[in-house]
């Protein structure tokens, strides 16, 4: 059986979907720390728009790098019969030969991380990129640039000097890598694996992350459910002056450094209280 | 239909991971204490994990850790969105991940409990996340919750009435809502359990043996008991059978197939 590949645009619907099983639901956007923080609610339009025109922006660069990088880990792989289900542990990718740790996909993370200095922030994002990879091996399977992420992740779940396909049996220090993946890399192998164009990785980062506050909002604060509609439409047209730029993103150094200092300083307040709705 | 999903086999037999267990019910009829009970009665011979699901995360988590059944470290909270439903059914990534992490943690666990925010009467495990469930009930809830049926008082795995040390002070007939509810229940197990009655947990104890040994035997299957109400099948004559997907007792798995003899309409009668 040969199966479609669907449009681009319909893989951003699917993604921007809050219905997609991924663990998205449990995590706020930064909005549950910011009002325990004390930020009043009248102020959340104006944050959604700061946070779209800041850290919005090096989550979509972040995705925008590793989507070009991972377009190279060539061609999809070929339907193979005999290919273990899509759902086991490894998404049936052959972990036996020991790439492990991808060099390129490590440099896109740490230039995340040097951009995300909350410890609380980066680890919420690592449990979103879990979540994430096991919808991205799901539903592409046989994408190259996913079988690649795949094998980073067991490469980093393996005990620290512990290596596969290794004959002399002792320790040859291949690198674990920089450990889970952030949601943001995750999302640039979908996107890699989609053909979606960088611009609209970049929209759909930006919509996904204001689309998310927008929805806890409603958790945590009495006010009308549309009214929060509309201040994603205003957070998305905020941001759209740095689309382009974004989406012209090549390496990581070329990722936005534009922080949000008082939303880090929430979200480590945050995890630290034991009454929350919300992960982060 | 609802899904079924098999337990991971290495090897075509056995499974290479700790059962999973959840144990969902309304708010308040005695979940995290049940847990404590589990715990209590075979700390000595399982290595158990627990993960809570609560509404404003770390209460359970919390209670179960002053309970002193269990390493502190074993228990673990994950936030819901103040959706515990969801959590548990239309997404349970967060869940997930936890289990792998506590399994991963404490390598090998033979049993992680799952404690589901106190929900309604419809919130059941999705058989991605769980291999068996038990749905919670209490007699001070009153005699006909029993009969009010739903998905998990009707096809959970097991379904226990709890509290019955209650029973005198809130006017229930113990025997009466256990018949009941193991009428609605086709014959599946039920157990009525006081955490004060040893008898009690002692068959609440022998039935999670017996879940955890055909687990590990290779011969459970994990068993919907759907969102949904039963399916309605029409037949040839006009008439019509009413048709749960988990028929049988809910002392072995079975896997159910749709290859009866005469071909049927499949009308999905509404839920509720
Ligand atoms: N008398 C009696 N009380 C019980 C029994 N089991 C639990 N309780 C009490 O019932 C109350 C609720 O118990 P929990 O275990 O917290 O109930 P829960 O279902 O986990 O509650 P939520 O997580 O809030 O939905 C507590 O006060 C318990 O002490 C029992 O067997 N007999
Ligand atoms: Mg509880």
């Amino acid at each position: 059986m040969t199966f479609l590949a669907p449009h681009p645009s319909t893989v951003a619907l699917l993604l921007a979907d809050a219905r997609l099983p991924g663990g998205g639901h449990a995590h706020s956007a930064s909005l549950e720390p910011a009002l325990r923080g004390g930020m009043p609610p009248a102020d959340v339009p104006a944050w959604m728009v700061g946070r779209a025109t800041t850290v919005s922006l090096v989550e979509a660069g972040t995705a925008v790098v590793a989507a070009r990088l991972l377009a190279d880990a060539g061609p999809w792989a070929p339907e193979d019969r005999d290919a273990p289900p899509a759902g086991g542990p490894d998404g049936g990718v052959d972990l036996g030969a020991d790439l492990g740790a991808d060099p390129g996909v490590d440099a896109v993370v740490r230039a995340w991380a040097a951009r995300t200095p909350s410890p609380a922030l980066r680890d919420a994002s690592r449990l979103l990129g879990r979540g994430y990879l096991r919808v991205a091996r799901t539903l592409w399977p046989r994408s190259a640039a996913v079988r690649v992420l795949v094998r980073h992740d067991a490469a980093s779940r393996r005990p620290a000097g512990l290596t596969t396909g290794t004959t002399s049996g002792t320790t040859t220090g291949t690198t674990t890598g920089t450990g889970t993946l952030p949601r943001a890399v995750v999302l640039g192998a979908i996107c890699a694996a989609a053909g979606m164009p960088p611009a609209d990785v970049v929209r759909l980062t930006v919509y996904d992350d204001a689309q998310t506050a927008a929805s806890a909002l409603l958790k945590l604060e009495p006010l009308d459910p549309l009214a929060p509609a509309r201040w994603v439409l205003d957070a998305c047209a905020a941001a759209e002056e740095h689309v382009l730029r974004v989406a012209a993103c090549a390496t990581p150094e070329d990722i936005p450094s534009s922080g949000a200092p008082l939303t880090e300083g929430w979200a480590e307040a945050h995890a630290l209280t034991t009454q929350r709705l919300f992960r982060a | 239909m609802p899904e079924t999903t098999p337990a991971p086999v290495l090897d075509g037999t056995r499974p290479t991971r700790a059962l999973r267990l959840g144990v969902a019910g309304p708010v308040g009829v005695g979940k995290s204490s049940l847990i404590a009970t589990v715990c209590r009665a075979l700390a000595d011979e399982l290595r158990i994990g627990v993960i809570t699901n609560d509404i404003y995360t770390d209460e359970d988590a919390r209670f179960l850790r002053s309970a002193g059944v269990l390493d502190p470290e074993r228990i673990r909270a994950v936030e819901t969105g103040a959706c515990p439903h969801t959590a548990i059914r239309d997404d349970v990534t967060a869940n997930l991940l936890a289990a792998e992490d506590l399994e991963r943690d404490f390598a090998p666990l033979d049993l992680v409990v799952i404690e589901s925010g106190g929900d309604n009467l419809t919130a059941t495990f999705s058989p991605a996340l769980v291999d068996a469930q038990i749905f919670v009930l209490d007699v001070a809830g009153g005699g006909d919750v029993a009969r009010k049926g739903g998905p998990g008082i009707g096809r959970a795995d097991l379904l226990v009435v709890n509290k019955t040390d209650l029973a005198p002070y809130v006017g229930v007939d113990v025997d009466r809502m256990v018949a009941d509810a193991s009428a609605a229940r086709e014959g599946r197990a039920v157990v009525a359990l006081s955490r004060t009655d040893e008898a009690s947990v002692a068959a609440l104890r022998a039935w999670l043996l017996g879940v955890l040994e055909r687990f590990r035997g290779g011969v459970h299957v994990a068993q919907d008991p759907g969102p949904m109400a039963p399916h309605f099948h029409a037949d040839e004559e006009g008439g019509g059978v009413l048709h749960s997907h988990a028929e049988g007792d809910a002392d072995h798995g079975h896997t159910h197939t749709h290859d009866d003899a005469h071909e049927h309409a499949h009308e999905h009668t509404p839920a509720h």
